[in-house]
């Protein structure tokens, strides 16, 4: 059993069914991420957790115990909200400093944990400045800070970055690690950013309308992704349609408009069957015999030190590709080229 | 041409706004052109001066002592809970806004007086024996009519603070263990401060400086009612000008104070708000809500009633309601000569003072959202401070100032009534006007040149029809204020061929026969072109009305 639990959660509002018998565990010490897109319930999630609502159905444990309808203030649970929530009234040492004063510490423990804290937030030439004074990096910092100072058992981050610019997300995003390696935090992180997700997560849950569709390492959702969701949530993949024709041993022999392909089994389907047939882009060979695939190049898009190429297939499917410079110079706007996929690096969804 | 309107319209706040105020200033500290603290000296060193400033504080600080007690905690309930009627029940509160305290006041005396409704119905029930002295001094029924005047502009202040409130400012308090009350006193209240403050400081004014209300009630120790008498000594005994100063004063402080806590610390809150989830209210806790609402507004609503009654009784005494009643006040209301001069006056003075309004206002607005002229702020300035100074002090400046000169509003005072209205409701005009030029885009404007429009069309078709609403509803406004403008109606107008509704009134209640009957159905009318007014404007406009009773 994890440090929080969430069990056969459930809520709607009205009608809306926004969580439907959601279950997850987040470990110690881990960055535990709730990633989908917006919509999919990861707020109300969060908001159960918190204890800002209830569930209609399901409990919330921490450290085992039930906390499902313990008012918010008595959990100690710690949350970074999405637009911050500082208090423009109080500089940042009283915005820092609320939460211990709340706890009745003595001044002096209040004085050198806000310190201690507002060091490794690097917060210290800003003590005395009101938030709005700050900039959204360092108003990022700030709400982290305060949140941390109160050591809570878990830490929520409710989308934290999603006001940031590109550059300082990317160094938030280090910073955020960095403080959660300091300070052994358990968090839970609420984001539609995958990117955000594979780059810190310990573990990640990916929702969607409110269900949860798999939980596992960020390895693991993207080379096996439960379904067709997942897959394109995490990054570009390329589907087509087939059909088994058979099934011997650790290989499978599959028909498709595009030809036939030899598959490792990493799924149990039997002959017969219909299913998708998935491979990530970088995951092609250009040249090759096995598992060729025959295509002509419809658009090549320059990405720095890769390149995508817009293939459509003889039957019309659609796919991109990966491609890098030595690749690209036999290549050019509808020239007919032909890539392989490895036995291992398809990914097989069943219909 | 630009330029010319924006030296006028500066010309003339400093001519009818900063020179009356200086003057003051002036007669208050000058006498035979050396600086002496003697009128204030003098002033202060009488009993009834005295007693006045301590009565009229006391009636400010209990007016907003009341009406926070009132308006704070209806606001959160509109704001935070979710019940019944609630949209339906949330514009009655506006109702106590559209009847002047001073009419009221009069209807109220028919109700509160020894042998009133109010004690003979307590006398029926067996609650009481003998009549109660309600009014007593007075001081008390003013009061009362101050509060149930007044605590609408609390509520509407609050709810508005409520309803840009971030509630994740608070849920960060609570996600820090933070307790209800601990949350309230260092996030909520504070985060509500400025909203509070300005309502408080806008009530308490009002209360300190309200003319007609102690007139009706005859309580004579108060600042308003001494400077009124003072007008007619005034050139031999300046002690007026020392209180007006004190006036002036007390309110320049308590806005420089709201303005400051506004600016001190930066109180705009997160940018994207979490939506507030209502709590919904049920069995008891919804029944104890629509008991207090209910009495509230009963209240509220006894000064309306009060005068409706009054205007429709032809025998009310001795008895709880008119034993017959009558429509022949409202026919008095058109066919006496007193009250036809007073309808005509009004109609013809808001009109122009409206005129007026609307060009300025206009003009200035514009100024102010789209051009780049240097004294712009100083403009601004100029324009919203009628905001904060009284009428009563307006108007006493104009009496002072420009007696024995071609104004003198003891020959003619339709000009300087005409002009005083319009500089009160000046800042409306440019609010509105000015909020609509920021909602339209400039881009819209560019789109038009950009397909070859000219300045002219673009203007009569893009720009102006866009800002015309608010134009319109504040004009609605502005009109229907003038017309039952009190204080400079009572303080200008001397002789009664000038005389305006509001002194009109004033004078039908304190005559004994039908009087205050006919001055009560004048102010029923009143009440309705006010009402029909706020609707009026509140249609034309999206925004809500309180932001006419907001400051900063």
């Amino acid at each position: 059993m994890g440090i929080l639990t969430v069990k056969s959660v459930s809520k709607s509002f009205g009608s809306a069914e926004v969580l439907k018998d959601v279950d997850f565990s987040v470990e110690e010490d881990e960055i535990f991420f709730v990633l989908g897109p917006s919509g999919c319930g990861k707020t109300t999630l969060l908001r159960i957790i918190t204890g800002f609502l209830s569930p209609d159905r399901g409990k919330v444990l921490l450290s085992g115990r039930d906390i499902t309808y313990m008012p918010p203030a008595k959990r100690n649970i710690g949350m970074v909200f999405q637009n911050y929530a500082l208090w423009p009234h109080m500089n940042v040492r009283q915005n820092v400093g609320y939460g211990l004063e709340v706890k009745k510490l003595p001044s002096d423990l209040i004085k050198s944990k806000v310190e201690k804290v507002l060091e490794i937030t690097k917060l210290g030439p800003s003590v005395d400045k009101f938030p709005p004074h700050l900039s959204g990096g360092q108003q990022q910092r700030v709400a982290l800070a305060r949140a941390i100072v109160a050591e809570p058992k878990v830490l929520l981050l409710d989308e934290p970055l999603s006001n940031l610019d590109a550059k300082l997300r990317e160094e938030m995003r280090s910073e955020i690690r960095r403080i959660q390696r300091e300070t052994r935090i358990t968090m839970v992180y609420v984001t539609h950013d995958q990117k955000e997700a594979m780059s810190l997560g310990s573990r990640i849950t990916v929702l969607d309308e409110g269900r949860i569709i798999q939980t596992g390492t960020p390895y693991e959702l993207y080379t096996e992704p439960r379904n067709n969701f997942v897959a394109s949530f995490l990054g570009d993949i390329n589907i087509i349609d087939g059909r088994v024709a058979s099934s011997a041993g650790e290989t499978l022999d599959i028909l498709t408009g595009e030809g036939r392909f030899s598959v490792a089994k990493s799924k149990e389907v039997a002959a017969g069957d219909r299913v998708k047939l998935a491979f990530r882009p970088e995951n092609i060979t250009f040249g090759g015999r096995m598992n060729q695939v025959r295509c002509r190049v419809s658009d090549i898009e320059y990405y720095g030190e890769t390149f995508k190429v817009r293939v459509v297939g003889e039957t019309g499917w659609q796919g991109e590709l990966k491609a890098f410079s030595g690749d690209i110079q036999k290549m050019e706007k509808g020239s007919v080229i032909s890539f392989c996929v490895k036995p291992e690096n398809f990914i097989i969804f069943a219909e | 041409m630009k330029k010319t309107v924006y030296i006028f319209c500066f010309l003339f706040l400093i001519y009818f706004l900063i020179y009356p105020l200086g003057h003051i200033l002036s007669q208050s500290f000058l006498v035979g052109g050396q600086p002496t603290l003697g009128i204030f000296r003098g002033a202060l060193g009488n009993y009834v001066v005295r007693r006045s400033i301590l009565n009229s504080f006391l009636l400010g600080l209990l007016a907003v002592v009341s009406t926070t007690a009132i308006g704070v905690p209806l606001a959160f309930l509109f704001a935070r809970y979710r019940f019944p009627l609630k949209n339906l029940l949330r514009p009655l509160f506006f109702l106590p806004l559209i009847v002047s305290p001073f009419v009221g006041a009069i209807g109220m005396m028919q109700l509160l007086s020894r042998f009133g409704s109010i004690n003979l119905l307590l006398m029926k029930a067996g609650i009481i024996s003998r009549p109660v002295s309600w009014i007593g001094s007075g001081f008390l029924g003013i009061f009362i009519l101050e509060t149930l005047h007044l605590y609408p502009i609390m509520f509407l202040n609050i709810s508005s603070a409520l309803n840009n409130f971030d509630m994740s400012a608070e849920e960060a308090s609570y996600n820090l263990g933070g307790s209800f009350s601990r949350t309230f006193r260092r996030i909520t209240f504070p985060l509500l401060l400025p909203g509070y403050f300005a309502a408080a400081s806008i009530i308490f004014i009002w209360a300190l400086t309200d003319l007609g209300t102690p007139l009706v009630f005859e309580f004579r120790e108060l600042i308003s009612i001494q400077i009124f008498n003072s007008i007619k000594d005034i050139n031999t005994n300046p002690q007026g000008y020392a209180l007006v100063f004190l006036v002036v004063l007390i309110t320049v402080l308590l806005f420089a104070a709201t303005k400051k806590l506004i600016e001190k610390r930066p109180y705009a809150s997160g940018r994207t708000s979490v939506t507030v989830a209502e709590k919904s209210l049920r069995g008891k806790p919804l029944l104890l809500v629509y008991v207090g609402i209910f009495i509230l507004l009963f209240l509220s609503l006894m000064p309306h009633l009060s005068i409706i009654l009054s205007s429709l009784s032809l025998k009310w005494f001795f008895t709880v309601f008119p034993s017959e009643y009558t429509w022949s006040f409202y026919q008095t209301v058109f066919g006496h000569r007193l009250t036809r001069t007073g309808i005509f006056n009004s109609l013809l003075l808001s009109s122009a003072s409206t005129l007026i309004n609307v060009v300025m206002g206009f003009a200035i607005g514009f100024f102010l959202a789209r051009t780049k002229l240097k004294g712009r702020n100083i403009l601004d300035l100029l324009v919203m401070l009628p905001l904060a100074i009284p009428g009563i002090v307006i108007a006493f400046g104009y009496f002072s100032l420009f007696s024995n000169t071609l104004l003198d509003p003891r020959n003619n005072p339709m000009a300087l009534l005409i002009i005083s209205y319009s500089i009160r409701r000046l800042p409306y005009l440019v609010r509105s006007t000015y909020s609509s030029f920021q909602q339209l885009s400039e881009t819209l404007e560019e789109a038009s040149y950009a397909v070859g429009a000219t300045l002219g069309t673009t203007f009569r078709r893009i720009t102006f029809p866009m800002v015309s609403p608010g134009l319109f509803a504040g004009g609605v406004l502005a009109f229907s204020f003038s017309v039952m403008e009190v204080s400079s109606s009572l303080i200008l107008a001397v002789r009664e061929r000038h005389y305006p509704i509001a002194k009109v009134i004033y004078t039908l209640a304190g005559r004994i026969t039908d009087g205050p009957y006919v001055a009560c159905a004048l102010g029923v009318l009143g009440m309705f072109l006010v009402g029909i007014s706020y609707y009026v404007s509140s249609k034309l406009v999206a925004r809500k009305i309180g932001e006419f009773f907001r400051i900063g």
